[in-house]
Order: C-alpha cells, then sequence, then structure tokens
C-alpha cells in the first residue's frame, strides 16, 4: 500500500492539474463506498449470520480468479479470456487425480494450471503479442482438447479425499479461508518479491524495465504463472465443494474477476493497483449484490447494476495527461 | 497474380479454396451438396454481421468487445416489440446498437480511454439490461411465419437473413472503398496523430465506425432471435472468439488501419466453411474449436511486435549466424 502512496505522491508534484484529478476520482470513490457500507448497515437482516456467511462463500471462487487476474492486469496485459476455461479445466484434472491420492492431485492442478496459463504468458510476453487474441485462442483450444478428452460430460467425486477441502472452520466457511490465505500471500508476493516489484515496472512501462536491466517477458510469465497458480486454488475449492470437474464450473468467471480487479481501483492499462484493492472490489461487488437481494431487487437487476458500476468505474480512470 | 498475393483481402480466399479442397479429398464429393452450402451460408448471416462490427473496430485500432453483448440485447428487444410489426422490432434493436455504440464510442474518445476497458463494462450492462428485460428467461417469438420467411431458401441456398448479411458487407465495403471516409478511417487507424494533424477528424471517425459497429451487430442479433424463434439473456463469450478469428484471418491486422469488409467475409467463410465442413465429413465439434485457436494463437504471434527479434535472437544462438 505505501508502494502506491508513493507512486501517486511522486505523480501528484508532476502537476497541480494531474493532483486536482486524482482528488475528484477518490473522492468519488470514498464517497461511493460510505454510501454503500450505510446502506448495507440500514438494511434489515445484513448483518445476521447467515446473510454474511453466505455472503463470504459466494465470494471466495470469484475473488481467487480476481487475485489472479490482477497479475495480469498489473503487468500491463488488460485480462485473460482464458482463465475461466483454464480453471474448469483444472477441476476436471483435480477430480481425475484424486484416485491417486490427495497431494498428487493437488501439485499437478496447480502444475498444469500454471504450465497452461504460464504459456500463453510466454507467448504474450516474449513475441510482444496481442493478450486478448492469445488469450482468446487459449480458450478455444483449452475448451476443444478438454472436450475431447471428457467428451463433454462431467467428472464426479467418488471417494472423501477432498472432504478436508469442503470443511468450514466454526461459523467461518472453508473457501472463505482459502481466500484470505491466498489474498495474504498474493499481496505478499507482490509487496515483498523481485519479480512482485517487477510486475508493477513492467506494466507501468515495459521500456523503462528493459532499461533497468531486466527482460519484461520473463517477468510476464511470472504474472501468468502467479495467475494460474490462483486460479488452480479456486479450481480445487471449486470441485471439491460441487464434488465434481466440469467444463462448466468456471464459464464465464473471468468477467466476474476483472469486474472485481475493477472496481477495486486497479488500473486497466497496469501498474497500479493491489491485490488488496481486489479484495476490496470483490467485497464491495458482494456487499452491493447482498444488499439488492435483501432490498428485494431481482437478481436481474444485479447482473445490470454491475454492469454500469463497472463501466462508471473505468469512466473513472479518465487519462490524466495526454 | 502477384498482386492477388499482395491483397491482404485476397488471402482469406485462397486460405478457403485450399480448405475445400482439403475437405474434398477427406470426404469425397458427397460434401459438396446444396444443403451443406445453405448451412455455411447460414452460418455466415450469423456470424458475419458481428465479425463485421468487430473487424471494423479492429480497422481503426479499438477492439470493440460489447458487440456480443449488442447482439444479444437486440435479439430480446426486436423478439420483444417485433410480434407486431417485425420490421418495427428490427428498427428498434438498430436503434438500441446506434445509442450503444455512440455512447462508448464517445466515452473511449472524449475520456481518451482504452476501448477494451469501456466496452467490457459496455458489455457486462448490456447483458445486465437483457437479464433484466427477459426476467432471467428464453423469450419465445410467435411469428413463426417470420422465422420461416428470412431462413426460406431461394433457388436452394440463398436465405433473405443470408441477404442482409451480405447487403451489410456490400455497404461497409463501398464506405471503405469508395467514399472519402474509407481512406480517413484507414488513416485514422494506422496513425492517428498524423492523420489528424493530415486534417482528419479522427475523433469523429472513431465514433462513427463504434455507432456502425452497433448497428450491425444490432441486425445480427436481431435475425439471428428471429430465425430461432427465440431470445435469451445468455453472455455470448462464444460469439466473440469465432467472431475475432474471422475478422484476422480476414487480413485485418491487431495494429490497425489495415483490413477491408470483402477480406473479413472471406474470413468469416473460412471459419464456417471449416465449421459445416468438418460436421459434413464427420469430425467432432471439437476439432473445429481447436483449429480455431491454433490460427489465432499463430496470428497472434505473427503479429507480435517482437517476432522478427526473437527470430535473431533463435539464429543467433542455435544457428549460428552472425550479420
Amino acid at each position: 500500500m505505501s508502494q502506491n502512496l508513493e507512486i501517486q505522491k511522486e505523480s501528484s508534484q508532476k502537476s497541480f492539474n494531474l493532483m486536482k484529478s486524482i482528488k475528484v476520482a477518490d473522492i468519488i470513490r470514498l464517497t461511493v463506498i460510505i454510501s454503500l457500507l450505510a446502506f448495507a448497515l440500514t438494511t434489515p437482516g445484513f448483518l445476521s449470520s447467515l446473510s454474511i456467511r453466505s455472503l463470504l462463500s459466494t465470494m471466495s471462487f470469484v475473488e481467487c480468479v480476481a487475485v489472479g487476474m490482477t497479475f495480469i492486469t498489473l503487468s500491463g496485459n488488460i485480462m485473460s479470456f482464458s482463465i475461466g476455461a483454464g480453471l474448469s479445466a483444472a477441476t476436471i484434472i483435480f477430480v481425475a487425480l484424486l484416485p491417486y491420492g490427495l497431494f498428487t492431485a493437488l501439485v499437478a492442478t496447480v502444475i498444469f494450471s500454471a504450465v497452461i496459463n504460464g504459456i500463453q504468458g510466454w507467448i504474450i510476453g516474449y513475441f510482444r503479442a496481442n493478450p486478448i487474441i492469445v488469450s482468446m485462442a487459449g480458450y478455444s483450444l483449452i475448451i476443444g482438447i478438454m472436450t475431447y478428452f471428457t467428451q463433454g460430460r462431467g467428472l464426479y467425486i467418488q471417494g472423501s479425499e477432498a472432504a478436508f477441502f469442503k470443511q468450514n472452520l466454526g461459523p467461518i466457511p472453508g473457501p472463505f479461508i482459502g481466500l484470505v490465505l491466498a489474498v495474504i500471500v498474493a499481496q505478499l508476493i507482490l509487496t515483498y518479491t523481485r519479480v512482485g516489484k517487477r510486475i508493477y515496472l513492467t506494466g507501468s512501462n515495459s521500456k523503462a524495465a528493459l532499461a533497468a536491466g531486466f527482460e519484461p517477458w520473463k517477468t510476464i510469465v511470472w504474472a501468468y504463472v502467479l495467475s494460474g497458480v490462483f486460479a488452480a486454488i479456486a479450481a480445487i475449492l471449486m470441485a471439491s465443494r460441487y464434488s465434481s470437474g466440469d467444463l462448466q464450473h468456471g464459464i464465464g468467471l473471468e468477467f466476474g474477476a476483472i469486474s472485481a480487479v475493477l472496481v477495486g481501483g486497479t488500473l486497466i492499462q497496469g501498474g497500479k493497483g493491489s491485490v488488496l484493492h481486489t479484495l476490496l472490489g470483490t467485497l464491495l461487488i458482494a456487499i452491493f449484490q447482498a444488499v439488492l437481494v435483501l432490498r428485494g431487487f431481482s437478481t436481474e437487476i444485479q447482473q445490470l447494476a454491475l454492469g454500469v458500476v463497472v463501466l462508471v468505474v473505468i469512466m473513472l480512470q479518465w487519462k490524466k495527461d495526454k | 497474380m502477384d498482386k492477388i498475393l499482395k491483397n491482404r483481402a485476397a488471402h482469406p480466399f485462397i486460405l478457403l479454396v485450399f480448405i475445400i479442397i482439403l475437405i474434398g479429398i477427406l470426404g469425397g464429393e458427397r460434401v459438396f451438396t446444396a444443403s451443406t452450402l445453405f448451412s455455411v451460408f447460414q452460418q455466415f448471416a450469423t456470424l458475419g454481421p458481428v465479425s463485421l462490427a468487430l473487424g471494423m473496430t479492429m480497422i481503426v485500432r479499438h477492439f470493440d468487445i460489447s458487440v456480443a453483448g449488442v447482439m444479444g440485447l437486440a435479439g430480446c428487444v426486436a423478439v420483444l416489440l417485433g410480434a407486431e410489426s417485425p420490421l418495427f422490432g428490427i428498427a428498434a434493436a438498430m436503434c438500441l446498437g446506434l445509442v450503444s455504440g455512440a455512447v462508448q464510442g464517445t466515452i473511449i474518445v472524449k475520456l481518451k480511454l482504452s476501448s477494451i476497458g469501456v466496452t467490457l463494462g459496455g458489455l457486462l450492462t448490456l447483458i445486465g439490461l437483457a437479464y433484466v428485460l427477459t426476467g432471467n428467461q428464453e423469450l419465445g417469438y410467435a411469428r413463426f411465419d417470420i422465422s420461416a420467411y428470412i431462413d426460406k431458401p431461394h433457388s436452394d441456398f440463398v436465405s433473405i437473413r443470408f441477404l442482409s448479411a451480405l447487403f451489410i458487407f456490400f455497404i461497409a465495403s463501398i464506405l471503405i472503398s469508395w467514399t472519402r471516409y474509407g481512406r480517413d478511417i484507414l488513416a485514422s487507424g494506422s496513425n492517428p496523430k498524423a492523420a489528424s494533424i493530415a486534417g482528419v477528424r479522427v475523433e469523429a471517425i472513431v465514433i462513427g465506425i463504434f455507432i456502425i459497429s452497433g448497428v450491425f451487430s444490432a441486425l445480427g442479433g436481431a435475425l439471428l432471435s428471429y430465425s430461432l424463434a427465440a431470445a435469451s439473456p445468455v453472455a455470448l463469450s462464444n460469439i466473440l472468439v469465432p467472431a475475432a478469428a474471422a475478422a484476422i484471418i480476414g487480413g485485418v491486422s491487431l495494429g490497425g488501419g489495415n483490413g477491408h469488409p470483402i477480406g473479413i467475409a472471406g474470413g468469416v467463410l473460412v471459419i464456417c466453411v471449416l465449421q459445416s465442413g468438418l460436421t459434413a465429413i464427420g469430425v467432432e465439434p471439437f476439432v473445429h474449436d481447436i483449429a480455431m485457436g491454433g490460427v489465432l494463437l499463430l496470428v497472434g504471434i505473427l503479429n507480435g511486435g517482437d517476432l522478427v527479434r526473437r527470430i535473431n535472437d533463435f539464429k543467433r544462438k542455435f544457428i549460428g549466424v552472425s550479420q
């Protein structure tokens, strides 16, 4: 967080105009957050343990994917269209390998997910290929190849090997604990490791990265590998919770994930933002949707509201300088 | 011959000939029937408009992912409002596309935002609107006469829906090739700054292209839902990939400034022939997904900014050719 403050401080010294526009956007953000919280707290039933628990467990899967997506967005590659399809494939790998032992299945799922995302990252970084096109190609290839292996059918968990991931810790839903761990680890990687710092630098200015003496493509591969690892965690939690692996599990998750990343305030062109921002974004979206449900709005209105929120948030990122 | 090879718009048609020959070798003569051709043209009518819409925005160096949302919502609007008069339904859908394109184009140009971000928000908003309008249910369209009318094969393989799709490709080709705007559009795509210095109103051009993109994809969506006699708000992530693939195969460059509607039409035909042809020779549908993904990946790499540098790296390292 302190790093972001520093970046803001530096850029605000650049020009008065810049400082002014950052402040306006920040004030709007703060107002929105406070009014949303006030709105939530005055909604009857919001503070009941049932509603909070359902809120925590529904946001967990999206948040894990969003943590992964944060690395991609921060590294300057906008978003991945294949992350949901990759997650679906990972749930199938996990379920298929469970009979060989939980540990094997876990390791294989994480490696699988890291590799399929890492390959896309390598192509994007090494050849400076368009991330949208490459991830769309990834989507098509993953869906095609996995359909060949599964013939379009889902796999079901037979034994009880994955029961551990279904457990709840007292009143706290299990997936939420996974999410908290994922957020902490991801934020530590971003803030304290060399890879994390280089992801910021690559995203804000990849030429400067080259000048600073490292190849940006290696950093981009790392960003994609990390996104794959966190998508694998979501896949493992999801497969355990639903007791199945299915190509349908992750469909469309990339849109929920990028929404959370952007609502949290990470810049779409990369270089600025953090995993904690993304957590904030996921929380805001989840609270917003929960409040709408409790106030009696339909799920359809929620969809519309989410779209409008994302559109407005992106508009708040207007370029301060030309 | 040289002239044809150098024309990017001709490339997809050369590829098309190869694919047709390949399918002919694998499947024999039984593949080439009027019904296969009709199914290719029907798929062209579905994929063509949305691919042209996306391709036009790529020509001006943008990327409109909201086309999938416009297509879905336009289908719902047309079905809801077109029960009395189908033409009114189509007109309403096209108005919606126009507004959506104008709003998003203006936001992108005036706030200087990346088009992917804005159209991502637009896509989610449009899908949300479709959910609200339909109450998250599939809407039936009671006018089966209309469905039959627009899909009826005339002279064995041409339907009204296919002709409508051809018509918008025709309009877009005239716009690009024979009007002053065509040159301005290509100039805005290849170098916006230079174009603006030369007196092209780049901002107006970009907004105009987004309007065209919205209208085209809305028309495609409205006709598709009439043809299916149904509309549903399901997000159309699976139309976005083939649409982008068709535009890219059709010679639209990722860096902007290059591409022609005729080329895009060729790209759409490649995708449709591949799909219908593979089905006709009994190959399972996932092969089509893999083929499309492979082509997209290849084009992505070939368009990569560092490709030449990496090839040189490779030569130096492994082949030992130095300067």
